[in-house]
């Protein structure tokens, strides 16, 4: 060992000066002004984005653009929010126009309507209402100002494979239907899909016709398509729950019935590949509703496609304009997506920041950013096809100016095109982010079969006016300053230093004594001292905060009970749902994991050779990183059979001898937590050294003295080496319990969708995610606050009992 | 009378019998060799080779009884399987079941009547959970029994060499048992035979990682089916194309591979950058004397020309897909160019190691982190800060706690021991309000700043370990005129190196772990460590495993380094204070 330990250190050292021989920005000194954007992520296939940014740079000489990706490129609401907060705001923010209401009213972003009437006819390139499409503008507007300049805006067609369609034309024509059109109404695409779903042998799907969320369609597009509004007009109100969503949902559900469920066309999903090998390239999907991004790689990677683009079928009484549709004007409906640019609260550079935006998103900024696309994928040999935009001006002139030359691509970009007028987008609503997930999380939990389509919008429903009836109600309670909190924190702690200061002079003590105490009280400082700063403070303010609502931006105010009430009521389930997953994970995983170490330890602790080898192996899974062992995990339990490793073996054999087909694991409500615990039986083999301990410890002499007395070695393990160890299995079942009450990394890393529930229908949520949820990503500081009092209250609870408990059953040797 | 059901269910007990005696065999055969004294080893030899018998004669049997079913194929044994999958409750009530019966039974059998009344006792503690399972499953709409039936299918002479391999198995280790030493030794390969398993499982993610992170991506997915765990890599040859030839170039002080675009009036020429990918079709004007021409890496493929195979490379790329080859072999038609279909050509690969995933990995990262060098350099400032900060700090509070005496002490030590079960949940948002008052949003500063503040847990253990130094040498050290700190620190110190060796490990581990603390204050690339920026990675090339895979080993790398060479200390530090593997 003594010779190992120069190696560590030059091993250290090497490490240390190649990391800080790395140059960090060598352009921090230029006197340049700064603009900081977020959003944009500049990629290798970005070539108009960066001409833009050029372009920008060479008329405004004296700005530099700094485009931070990965991290801030990706937005992330709760990164951009934490900047805001903390005063470190990018410039602009490239953010999702359906989200930007949401901003808005919680005061995050700064409204631009000073900015447009100021520059309005002396700038050319200042935004003009009129231009746009009014659906988008809408959309970026809030309380009646405007806080965004819309960019792009795709919207959504119906795009059919027609070569499926002629191929498949004698199963059409013997459904009754017709081989050379697409369908229109949502009873014709069911029956064409059904017509075009082929099985395997085995049961699962060798094509799908159409898979109801497969593309881009949500259950927005055919909540639209019927007419359901989501707010009401005033936004008071949310109205997830109407009887035209449900339907839209209903319709959602046959489609996928069609497939064999939703969880099964998933798993079929699981499959599908990239690039050209994409399943409606590959005709492993025959319809798709999709946006007009899609048409750039289906013109690179399959050009020879015969593809048919249509618009999105409607309902059949709304397009045969009977029932509730017959005063109604138009027939088809799409519905609208899109970015836009704007500016945090907070941002530094604004006069900058606003040039940019009038700059980036006037015609002339867009052509200058297609024509450089374009020339940059001719180059390559790539056919260049050009986005949807919210400005109805910049749009004809693109079309005119970038219309693909292939007649097919060029119907499709048109029927975008001609689709836009009847585009709808979602509510602008500060509630928006919720909106859109809890739709995401009801119309899982509708399609897994967990609840009835009412049940789950109703739930939703719930969430969103609990938040709505939040923020309308916040006049009611009283605002509060924190100065005065923090006065009486500061006030209290003078005057305990000062009693303390006194107590200890009036001591009667010697001198060495004395001196011997100072010294004693100057080391303990920097525990005392953070105690009080880093622990007791804000346990107290977390304390304190429950009590009120506050979002950091706007002034807190006091609600008294209300985030409790909250808590036990109206986020119930929610709530439940996380403490019941840890409870799952503790119940099941530890003594998983317990076994587990148990068993390597058994056999670890007869002294074969290479002890030391097995012991380095069955440790290691432990110090892999957390993050690095979620990735890892989430590809070795990726559940189609020829990508993932456990699903390849589950195949080899539980498949082959049971027909039990393998599991979604992480896709799945059902699986979710399992993944979870096998990932973290990888690590318990750690667990061995605890128990070699404990083996070891256990005395000989118990073991002789049984075993004079005639007892087998089965007998010993239960009498003698079961009751010492159990202080072991009692410590490991708190500890599990309460870590997996706190558990984040983990599911934050594995969670299979970026937004929406943390794992399919909230599997993987836990307490602590929870709080991170509320705290970080909608910075509701109050109701955070008191979910943290109600993990701690559990806890401590828990410890409690349990080491009440074990004075009953755990046996501890008397003498030690 | 007898139906397929029927047969089917007599196969499945035989089945079932067969399958448990097979595994008393094996339990008795490691018994016999377990060197236990208090067995009498022939009697259990010769009940290992009863079981044995009668169960492959189960096993064969039921194999038989299932011929009536139909079989996948014909000629295949199949032994059926049956098993049932039934909520938690439903097992309870099954266990429960059993219980009862074989407590009545034992209760009509006893003979003293207090032991009657035990058994009962137990018997009606069953009969209660029987009840409460039962409400529980039949309340539960969601509860449903499943069987799952099939079978394995081993064909005859398979099965054959399969029970003759055993067979030779525990005759040969029958017949080393005769002898102690080679007892000791059949013992030893039995643990090591199961140790292996055992790493098989643990160590096979880890290769599978590995192997991942060397593979092309078409070897992701296999056609077959199974996993591929030979990566393969297309073999290439260096081609000087003339038609868009291929330069090395300086870009800003950067070296680059870069194509030519426009030759300008001015004479200088405008290069499209080819290579590094992060900056991939950036263009910049440069003198045409500053470049040079390098070659290509031309994939070398196969394919069928008039029903002969040919060897050759690509040497272009067609906008339709189609491919331009060059041909090598053979010889008679070198150096001829054809143009194939995609369809037509096949890539020629090699077993070996694609280390393009790693360069590729570095160069997808932003620039600003220098090909990923400053997440290193984070990663490892929090690391070392936290490290330093938690040592000094826990251990100067732990000398004053153990060594020192002043008024107050046992106040506050409880105070501290009851701050050890502290979630740290409670305190988190505060703590961000206090970070961002203080303008360290963004910083790497709220991550490291607190470890100089001491912790509960490493202060209560460190105290453990000073209380154990003898008196003796403070004493002499007080005499000397030392002052507290130099005593703290001369004489102290040292005798805890052992323990404050575990605590670092355990800061390092945390510091390097640390993802939630990164993800909540760090924004810029500038200063992310390296486990949130594998995370963020993850998230932008989740279509990319090969990548993935490869950031994912060089993040564990430097851990698992550290684990060889300071194992000690890593399992020291678990048996030190019982907290395992957390």
């Amino acid at each position: 060992m003594r010779c190992r330990r120069p190696i560590l250190a030059a091993l250290g050292c090497a490490l240390a000066t190649f990391a800080w021989a790395a140059p960090s920005d060598p352009g921090s000194v230029s006197p340049k002004r700064d603009l900081v954007i977020w959003g944009v992520s500049i990629g290798a296939d970005s070539k108009g984005q960066s001409a833009v940014i050029r372009e920008f740079e060479k008329r405004n000489p004296d700005v530099r653009v700094r485009i931070l990706s990965m991290g801030a490129g990706q937005m992330d609401p709760q990164k951009l929010m934490t900047s805001i907060v903390g005063n470190v705001a990018p410039d602009v923010i490239n953010q999702d126009r359906f989200t930007i209401a949401d901003w808005a009213s919680r005061g995050a972003f700064r409204s631009l309507d000073d900015l447009i009437e100021r520059d309005k006819g002396k700038d050319p390139l200042t935004p003009n209402v009129s231009d746009y499409y009014e659906a988008p503008w809408k959309e970026a507007m809030y309380d009646g100002k405007v806080y965004a300049i819309p960019t792009a805006a795709d919207n959504r067609i119906l795009y059919w494979n027609r070569k499926i369609f002629r191929e498949q034309a004698d199963v059409l024509k013997a459904a009754g239907l017709d081989p050379t059109r697409a369908p229109r109404t949502w009873t014709e695409i069911l029956a064409y899909s059904k017509a075009l779903t082929i099985r395997n042998s085995d049961g699962s799907l060798k094509r799908a016709g159409f898979i109801p969320n497969f593309g881009n369609s949500w259950l927005y597009l055919y909540s639209f398509q019927n007419n359901a509004d989501f707010m009401t007009a005033d936004g008071k109100k949310c109205t997830l729950c109407t009887p035209e969503s449900e339907e839209a949902l209903n319709f959602m559900k046959a489609g996928y019935e069609l497939l064999g469920g939703y969880e099964n066309a998933k798993s079929y999903e699981s499959g599908f590949l990239g690039k050209e090998n994409d399943a409606f390239i590959t005709g492993k999907v025959a319809m798709k509703i999709d946006g007009d991004w899609i048409l750039n790689d289906l013109s690179r990677y399959a050009p020879q496609l015969d593809l048919g683009a249509s618009p999105p079928p409607v309902p059949d009484d709304r397009y045969n304009k009977v029932g509730r549709f017959k005063d109604e004007k138009d027939t088809f409906i799409t519905w609208f997506g899109g970015y836009s640019l704007a500016v945090p609260r907070g941002a530094r550079n604004v006069e900058d920041g606003w040039e940019y935006i009038k700059f980036a998103t006037s015609t002339e900024g867009r052509m200058i950013e297609y024509s450089a696309q374009r020339d940059w994928e001719r180059r390559r040999g790539r056919t260049f096809i050009p986005r949807m935009l919210a400005s109805r001006d910049a749009n004809e002139e693109s079309y005119r100016r970038f219309k693909p030359a292939d007649k097919k691509f060029a119907a499709a970009l048109a029927m975008h095109i001609e689709m836009a007028p009847f585009g709808k987008v979602r509510p602008a609503t500060f509630v928006g982010q919720t909106l859109w997930s809890e739709h995401v999380k009801a119309m899982e939990a509708a399609l897994y079969g967990k609840a009835s389509s009412r049940d789950a919008l109703v739930a939703g429903q719930m969430a969103v006016q609990r938040e709505l009836d939040a923020f309308y109600s916040k006049s009611n309670y009283p605002v509060i300053d924190l100065a005065i909190p923090t006065y009486i924190a500061v006030g209290v702690l003078v005057i305990a230093l000062v009693i303390g200061g006194i107590w200890f002079s009036r001591l009667k003590l010697g001198r060495l004594a004395k001196n011997e105490a100072m010294w004693a009280y100057l080391f303990v400082a920097p525990w005392v001292i953070g105690f009080v700063v880093l622990t007791l403070g804000p346990m107290i303010a977390s304390l304190f905060f429950s009590f009120t609502q506050y979002d950091v931006l706007n002034e807190a105010r006091w609600v008294g009970l209300r985030n409790y009430q909250e808590m036990f009521t109206s986020d119930r389930t929610t709530v439940l749902k996380a403490f019941s997953n840890a409870a799952y994970l503790a119940i099941v995983g530890v003594p998983l994991g317990l076994a587990t170490g148990l068993a390597v330890a058994m056999l670890l602790n007869v002294s074969t050779k290479g002890m030391r080898f097995y012991r380095t192996l069955f440790y290691m899974p432990a110090i892999v990183p957390v993050v690095a062992s979620a990735v890892l995990w989430t590809w070795v339990l990726t559940p189609d059979p020829s990508k993932g490793l456990i699903n390849s073996f589950w195949k080899e054999t539980l498949t082959a001898w049971l027909a039990v087909p393998p599991p979604t694991w992480l896709q799945s409500a059902d699986w979710a937590k399992n993944a979870l615990i096998l990932q973290g039986l990888w690590g318990a083999g750690s667990g061995m050294l605890l128990w070699l301990a404990g083996l070891k410890g256990v005395s000989t002499t118990l073991y002789e003295a049984s075993g004079l007395d005639g007892a087998t070695p089965r007998q010993q393990f239960w009498n003698v080496t079961f009751p010492m160890l159990t202080p072991i299995v009692f410590f490991n079942s708190v500890m599990g319990f309460i870590g997996a009450m706190q558990e984040f990394d983990r599911q934050y890393v594995m969670k299979p969708s970026k937004d929406g529930p943390i794992g399919p229908d909230d599997a993987l949520l836990t307490p602590v995610y929870h709080l991170f949820r509320n705290g970080f990503a909608f910075f509701k500081m109050g109701y955070a606050s008191s979910l943290a009092w109600l993990i701690f209250v559990v806890i401590m609870v828990l410890t409690f009992t349990q080491f009440r408990l074990q004075d009953r059953w755990v046996h501890y040797e008397t003498d030690k | 009378m007898i139906t397929p059901q029927f047969l089917f269910a007599i196969g499945t007990l035989l089945a079932w019998i067969g399958w448990g005696l097979a595994l008393s065999a094996v339990a008795k055969l490691a018994r016999y060799f377990g060197g236990d004294p208090r067995i009498d080893r022939p009697t259990e030899l010769r009940r290992a080779f009863i079981s044995a018998g009668l169960g492959g004669f189960a096993l064969i049997a039921s194999s038989q009884t299932n011929l009536l079913t139909p079989t996948k194929a014909t000629g295949v044994w199949r032994f059926p399987l049956t098993w049932f999958v039934m909520p938690f409750t439903a097992w309870l009530m099954a266990i429960a079941v059993v219980m009862i019966a074989v407590r009545s039974v034992q209760s009509f059998l006893a003979i003293t009547p207090e032991e009657r009344k035990e058994k009962l006792q137990t018997l009606f503690g069953w009969v209660i959970v029987i009840g409460i399972a039962g409400t529980l499953y039949f309340t539960d709409p969601t509860s449903k029994i499943e069987v799952l039936t099939g079978g394995i299918e081993l064909a005859p002479a398979t099965g054959a060499g399969l029970l003759f391999l055993a067979v030779a198995a525990v005759a040969g280790m029958t017949l080393a048992a005769q002898a102690t030493r080679s007892r000791e030794m059949a013992r030893g390969l039995m643990s090591q035979l199961m140790l292996l398993v055992g790493s098989f499982v643990f160590g096979i993610p880890f290769v599978f990682a590995l192997v991942t992170s060397f593979k092309e991506d078409q070897d992701m997915v296999s056609p077959s089916g199974g996993i591929v765990w030979i990566p393969r890599v297309q073999q290439t040859l260096p081609y000087l194309d003339k038609k868009t030839p291929l330069y090395a170039a300086d870009f800003n002080g950067k070296a680059v591979q870069a194509t030519v675009l426009d030759r300008n009036a001015d004479g200088t020429v405008t290069v499209d950058i080819f290579k590094p990918l992060s900056i991939r079709g950036t263009t910049f004007q440069t003198d045409p004397a500053k470049l040079k021409e390098i070659p290509r890496d031309a994939p070398i493929v196969t394919a069928q020309l008039n029903s002969q195979e040919v060897t050759g490379f690509v040497t272009e790329e067609l906008e339709d897909g189609r491919r331009r080859v060059e041909i090598t072999e053979p010889a008679s038609m070198k150096g001829q160019v054809q143009v194939f279909e995609p369809a037509q050509v096949q890539a020629v690969r090699k077993a070996g190691l694609r280390w393009q995933n790693y360069e590729d990995t570095f160069s997808y990262l932003p620039p600003e982190t220098n090909n990923g060098l400053v997440y290193l350099k984070n990663t490892l400032i929090l690391v070392i800060f936290s490290v330093i900060g938690t040592i000094l700090s826990s251990a100067i509070v732990a000398y004053a706690f153990s060594r020192m005496s002043f008024p107050g002490k046992e106040a506050l030590f409880k105070l501290l021991l009851s701050t050890m079960m502290l979630p740290a949940a409670v305190t988190l948002l505060p703590q961000f309000l206090i970070f961002r008052g203080l303008g360290w949003i963004d910083t790497l500063f709220p991550l490291w700043v607190p470890a100089f503040f001491g912790s509960a847990f490493n202060i209560f253990l460190l105290r453990q370990f000073f209380k154990n130094i003898p008196m003796e040498l403070e004493d002499a050290s007080k005499i000397d005129g030392c002052s507290y700190i130099r005593t703290f620190w001369d004489i102290m110190l040292p005798q805890i190196k052992p323990a404050l060796a575990v605590i670092a490990i355990w800061t390092f581990m945390g510091a390097w772990n640390n993802f939630m603390g990164p993800l909540i204050y760090i924004n810029s690339p500038e200063n992310m460590p390296l486990s949130y920026a594998l995370q963020l990675f993850q998230g932008e090339r989740s279509g990319e495993p090969g990548l993935l895979m490869a950031f994912s080993v060089m993040t564990m790398m430097p851990v698992l380094l550290l684990f060889f060479f300071a194992q000690r200390y890593f399992i020291e530090g678990v048996t030190l204070s019982g907290l395992g593997g957390r």
